[in-house]
């Protein structure tokens, strides 16, 4: 953990919520994403990345330092998520974010788009739709798999303390989303 | 599965797209204060629903009703077996009744002797008709039809042994 953020860990759980505050503001994107890639709804993203942050704050008494606050503050808000979720469960409401600019320009995703027609905006969003009805269809824990390594980035070490479990477990998780995901979108995707 | 891992390129890079799902713009300039507002307000512990305190209170229940909800078999089950026991309730609830009154009968007897032994016969017959504590039942039982006298109740005098 940097020495910046165990000040700043430190001086939250005294009750300085100007510190909380900076922390929150360094975690904010990233624990919304997530939050945000799981439900697939921004409404239920925002109320969870902020009820997290909240929940974090009333735990950070109970926060030994064993892992780093941001692993740390990450399985809060997957816990908070994966309970919302299971909740939901047979009334999911997709409520999806804008595409960026920069989606157009993606090399990745030029390369996928097909030329068959000249809207392509037009097929980014069918592609957007498509690929988050069948993550949906995704169980949680796979779901969270794909999203923490192929969209967040991380590390199959990193999910392993996110997810409390070993990296064999992980890494079969991911593969077997994959598999999913791929015969789900076959379609879509364009043979390798 | 090393064969494997190159088949998924382009579902890695299909999965890029999700990457450019962003909220509205200028939407994490106030993400943080509201956090912290809410903090200060202390609305964190209002806001939490039921089944929020449950899941951070009681974990265990709310993972007991996910099965009910996963498995209607189980729910359906469970019905069944409060059904079930509310019947036996029911029945057993009616039992006691007949035992109390067999219990009862003993005390009635008792009584039964005692006043046909010291009482005058039209007292001892209103007392004793149809075997009833009832006081409105035994006097029907013996009163005459609207408009009559009894004759019986006119011409009786006794004295109970003690008076």
């Amino acid at each position: 953990m940097p020495a910046d953020e165990t000040t700043l860990v430190r001086r939250s759980r005294d009750g300085d919520l100007e510190a909380y505050n900076e922390l929150v503001r360094c975690y904010q994107e990233r624990i919304y994403a997530t939050i945000y890639h799981m439900t697939a709804n921004h409404e239920d993203a925002n109320d969870l990345a902020q009820e997290s942050f909240i929940k974090a704050f009333r735990a950070l008494k109970s926060f030994r330092g064993g892992s780093s606050f941001y692993t740390w503050l990450y399985r809060i808000a997957v816990n908070k998520t994966i309970n919302f979720l299971k909740q939901r469960k047979n009334r999911v409401q997709i409520s999806l974010n804008d595409l960026d600019f920069n989606a157009e320009h993606d090399p990745d995703l030029v390369a996928l788009i097909s030329d068959r027609t000249p809207r392509r905006e037009a097929d980014l969003r069918e592609l957007q739709e498509k690929l988050n009805a069948a993550l949906l269809k995704l169980s949680e824990p796979h779901r969270l798999a794909v999203v923490l390594h192929d969209v967040q980035g991380l590390s199959h070490d990193e999910i392993a303390k996110v997810m409390n479990c070993n990296i064999g477990t992980v890494r079969s998780r991911l593969f077997y989303a994959r598999q999913q995901l791929q015969g789900w979108l076959s379609d879509y995707l364009k043979p390798t | 599965m090393n064969e494997n891992q190159p088949n998924f390129e382009s579902l890695r890079r299909l999965l890029a797209l999700k990457r450019h799902e962003t909220p509205p713009p200028r939407y994490f300039d106030g993400f943080s204060s509201r956090v912290i507002a809410r903090i200060r307000a202390g609305e964190a512990e209002t806001p939490a629903s039921l089944s929020n305190r449950l899941s951070d209170q009681v974990p265990w229940l709310l993972r007991f009703l996910h099965i009910f909800e996963g498995k209607p078999v189980f729910a359906s089950a469970y019905a069944f077996a409060l059904c079930l026991l509310l019947i036996t309730g029911v029945i057993f609830a009616e039992r006691p009744e007949s035992t109390s009154q067999a219990s009862w009968e003993p005390v009635s007897q008792t009584i039964s002797s005692f006043t046909s032994a010291t009482l005058p016969q039209p007292v001892n017959q209103m007392l004793m008709a149809d075997n009833s504590t009832n006081p409105m039942f035994s006097f029907q039982s013996t009163a005459p039809s609207f408009g009559q006298i009894s004759p019986g109740a006119q011409l009786v005098s006794y004295s109970l042994p003690g008076n």
